[in-house]
């Protein structure tokens, strides 16, 4: 059970060294979230930005929290959370009792939470209004690395359920780093209209400079999203197509809901054991 | 964080890095950036949540990945309507340097060395550990000088022998009781227990710079 005496929540983000819009989602959803008032405490930490991991440590010193949720705010179960965020945060596993007796509960990321699928679904629909979908192609854009299997998992399933429905012409899953390659995409589509999702926590880095040059859209990457004063000019006429492309999916305001949700998994799920246990470092 | 003793607000005006912080009318609290307190044209802001654009970008619009470098940006003039905020205001100014602080005089303060750092890195920062007792001596005295670089007062070690993280930087860098502006002024220190993720980085540049023999 969470109470909102004894239990905090420390959400753990990536951060950038180079791009403004890295962090903000998770500033944003940690505001929401504390307003609800359904936790003690609400801290964020990131891997390239501050307060860091190792600083997330001395966060919750008030001898009343006894327990710290952590939600990793990630698309996908890969590197980040199976051996990044388990190392700095000094995890044992599911649950790391540190020696004051208060207990860290390490969660799922938010990407595995089953309203993906719907929230992918809601951005493709709101950034081409009125394009019909039957002949229209879905791109969900991933990071894709050779440094964990499971990176793309998440992008994987989400696909195959949007296919499974049958509303869009195609449905395919794209990768900057790894095939199939967004820069790709049209050789790997055929529909009349293109939309692009990032599956992505921000408007950062990757989403909103590096897969634009990747789509064509942009000839180098531009300033950052939060510099600019249009986000997009969509749609984009490219190899005689029609292409928009979309915010990342992490800006959507219910990533907050999403963040409760996986916590309240956890409690609920504490019994049952899982099917891919976090590595100890 | 309710009811926590706020020992470092009694000293007024209380300076934090770079951040001057004075008492309002009617209990409020005013923070300024150092070198505007005595200044009447600045531009108002309110509540914690202000900070976290305030601390952004520096003066030319740049993005400051790292909130204790010596560039906070001016002109700006942040009320807010308690203790509980001022802190919350910091811990966006200045992410956990409270929180350090707090566990430093408590004395539960634990530190980490460079190498141990360095030693844990995996994926692209797992190169760093390659770096040698010479380049690390050089990348701490230039990457966290307190002018220009970073206002943290180290508390790490380069080792765990206790070799001093750079032999190029003063000693007042590694003293809670220097002010590290350089004002000369009674400041609550930014304490650094551990190599941050910027640092980590600059040190794989600096290996994957290194010519291989």
């Amino acid at each position: 059970m969470i109470s909102e005496t004894h239990s905090a929540l420390l959400i753990v983000g990536h951060g950038s060294t180079v791009n403004p819009d890295s962090s903000p989602p998770n500033l944003v959803h940690a505001a929401e979230i504390r307003r609800r008032g359904v936790f003690a405490q609400v801290e964020c930490c990131f891997w390239k930005e501050e307060p860091s991991l190792r600083d997330a440590l001395l966060l919750f010193d008030s001898p009343a929290l006894r327990e710290v949720y952590i939600v990793p705010n990630f698309i996908s179960e890969g590197y980040f959370t199976k051996t990044v965020i388990p190392r700095e945060l000094e995890l044992t596993g599911r649950v790391t009792e540190r020696i004051t007796g208060q207990v860290w509960k390490y969660c799922e990321p938010v990407g595995n939470h089953p309203l993906m699928t719907e929230l992918l679904l809601q951005r493709a629909r709101e950034v081409a209004p009125g394009v019909p979908e039957n002949e229209t192609a879905l791109l969900i854009v991933g990071h894709g690395t050779d440094l964990n299997d499971n990176s793309a998992v998440a992008a994987k399933r989400e696909v195959e359920k949007i296919r499974a429905s049958g509303r869009y012409a195609e449905v395919l899953n794209v990768y900057m780093e790894e095939a199939p390659l967004v820069a790709a995409w049209a050789q790997l589509t055929r529909a009349p209209h293109v939309v692009v999702v990032p599956f992505f926590i921000s408007d950062g880095l990757h989403s909103y400079q590096d897969i634009p040059v990747l789509l064509g859209i942009e000839a180098e990457p531009t300033a950052a999203a939060s510099q600019r004063e249009v986000f997009r000019q969509n749609p984009y006429q490219l190899h005689g197509r029609s292409l928009y492309y979309s915010h990342a999916i992490g800006t959507e305001p219910r990533f907050a809901e999403i963040i409760v949700e996986q916590v309240e998994a956890f409690a609920c799920d504490t019994a049952r054991p899982r099917k891919i246990l976090h590595e100890v470092p | 964080m309710n009811g926590r003793a706020r020992e470092w607000l009694r000293e007024i005006p209380c300076r934090v890095g770079e951040i001057a912080i004075d008492r309002g009318d009617a209990g409020r609290w005013i923070l300024t950036h150092r070198d505007d307190r005595a200044r009447a044209e600045l531009h108002p802001h309110d509540g914690a949540e202000a900070a976290v654009e305030l601390a952004r970008y520096d003066d030319a619009g740049n993005f400051r990945p790292l909130k204790t470098a010596p560039n906070l940006r001016h002109g700006w003039r942040l009320v807010l309507a308690d203790e509980q905020e001022v802190e919350r205001a910091l811990d966006f100014f200045y992410p956990a340097r409270l929180a350090t602080w707090r566990s430093w005089r408590a004395g539960e303060l634990r530190t980490t060395p460079l190498r141990e750092t360095l030693e844990r890195q995996s994926g692209m920062y797992r190169v760093t550990a390659k770096i040698t007792e010479t380049q690390a001596n050089e990348l701490v005295a230039n990457f966290c000088r307190s002018d220009g670089g970073c206002l943290r007062t180290i508390l790490w070690r380069r080792d765990a022998t206790g070799t001093l993280p750079s032999t190029l930087l003063p000693a007042e860098k590694f003293d809670p009781q220097h002010d590290q502006t350089g004002r000369g002024e009674a400041a609550l220190p930014l304490l650094c227990q551990e190599a941050c993720n910027l640092l980590v980085a600059a040190s794989r540049e600096v290996v994957k710079s290194t010519p291989a023999l």
